[in-house]
């Protein structure tokens, strides 16, 4: 089915997506929270109605798996300082403390579902490991924060 | 003399080792490819550009040296373990890349009057030359770690771009014939 999209369409609404929407999210890690969140779990497809109504439902869904994808590689090839501080943004725009999202993190692990389905396992275990380590990082720094 | 000889049995020590790991990491290859897991070896060519510049990632001392400097002890070797097994599989990886082009490149020629045996004799030797060290290389990320094997790194991806082309070169018209078998095995295991 995608491979009848138009690149044109898939491209034009890949920058309304990153112009209307993306843009105005802080941070890449919070960008590649939002954009799983709008993928369905038990089919891997992407849904966005606004998206779907300018465009088609499957223009849409290859826009948003595209800017998914872009952005995933933007954070699996950033340095684990910058992924620290992406984290800490993170923290800091959802009104939480580093340590309280480190906590919830390690604990629940959501960061799992973040990876595009298309990605390749050895890029999907080195993001989570990256991450678990990043995490790691945060809890130590608060443990030497307040020692007791 | 006695120096000689034991000089002589490092050498072969150090060779069969290389050539162990080497066909450990290829039966894993094959393992791979039978149960159809595709983990690993059978990444599908979209894939690739992403697993190469992770290379630069994986084999950067950067992180190793940030976490140790940032988390405890056992954080930072738990860290370690991660980073080189995510490199030994990305060596894996590679060598199953190489080995498949190869293996493409043998079908295309079998049956060829227009083969040149030097060229073969000397692709033959390259890809020897590759199994080689990557089986080296495979032991010393195991033993030292990415960030330490990170030349070695080097050379074995110049050794595979170098194979590449000469598969190109030995055989320009059969180059289509073995990148059409290969994306025939990628469409046949996905």
């Amino acid at each position: 089915m995608h491979g009848e999209l138009k690149h044109e369409d898939v491209e034009a609404a890949r920058r309304d997506l990153a112009d209307r929407t993306l843009a105005k999210i802080r941070g890449d890690l919070a960008r590649l929270i939002y954009l799983a969140s709008m993928r369905d779990y038990n089919t891997g497809e992407y849904h966005h109605e606004g998206l779907a109504y300018m465009f088609t439902e499957s223009v849409a869904g290859e826009a948003i798996a595209s800017c998914h994808r872009e952005v995933f590689r933007r954070l699996v090839l950033c340095s684990l300082k910058e992924l620290v501080e992406q984290l800490e943004l993170h923290a800091r725009t959802n009104c939480s403390s580093s340590a309280e999202l480190a906590r919830v993190w390690a604990k629940l692990q959501p960061y799992r579902v973040t990876v595009p389905l298309e990605c390749s396992p050895l890029a999907g275990r080195f993001f989570l490991s990256n991450i678990k380590a990043a995490l790691a990082i945060l809890q130590s720094r608060q443990l030497r924060a307040h020692p007791e | 003399m006695s120096v000689l000889a034991y000089l002589l049995l490092a050498v072969v020590t150090i060779f069969n080792i290389c050539l162990f790991l080497s066909r450990r990491g290829g039966r894993r290859d094959f393992d791979r490819e039978v149960d159809g897991t595709g983990h690993g070896t059978s990444v599908p060519f979209g894939r690739e550009r992403l697993n190469s510049e992770l290379s630069a990632r994986l084999f950067d001392p950067e992180d190793v040296d940030f976490v140790a400097s940032e988390t405890y002890r056992g954080d930072a070797r738990q860290f370690r373990r991660e980073r080189t097994a995510l490199a030994l599989d990305w060596l894996r990886a590679v060598r199953g890349q190489v080995n498949q082009l190869i293996r493409a490149h043998v079908k295309a020629v079998r049956g060829n009057a227009g083969v040149k045996p030097a060229d073969e004799i000397r692709l033959g030797f390259e890809f020897f030359l590759f199994q080689l060290n990557s089986g080296f290389l495979y032991f010393v990320i195991w033993a030292c770690g990415p960030p330490r094997a990170a030349k070695l790194v080097r050379y074995s991806l110049e050794l595979a771009g170098q194979l590449q082309k000469a598969t190109e070169d030995v055989l320009p018209a059969g180059r289509q014939v073995a990148m059409e078998l290969l994306e025939g095995n990628q469409e046949r295991k996905t």
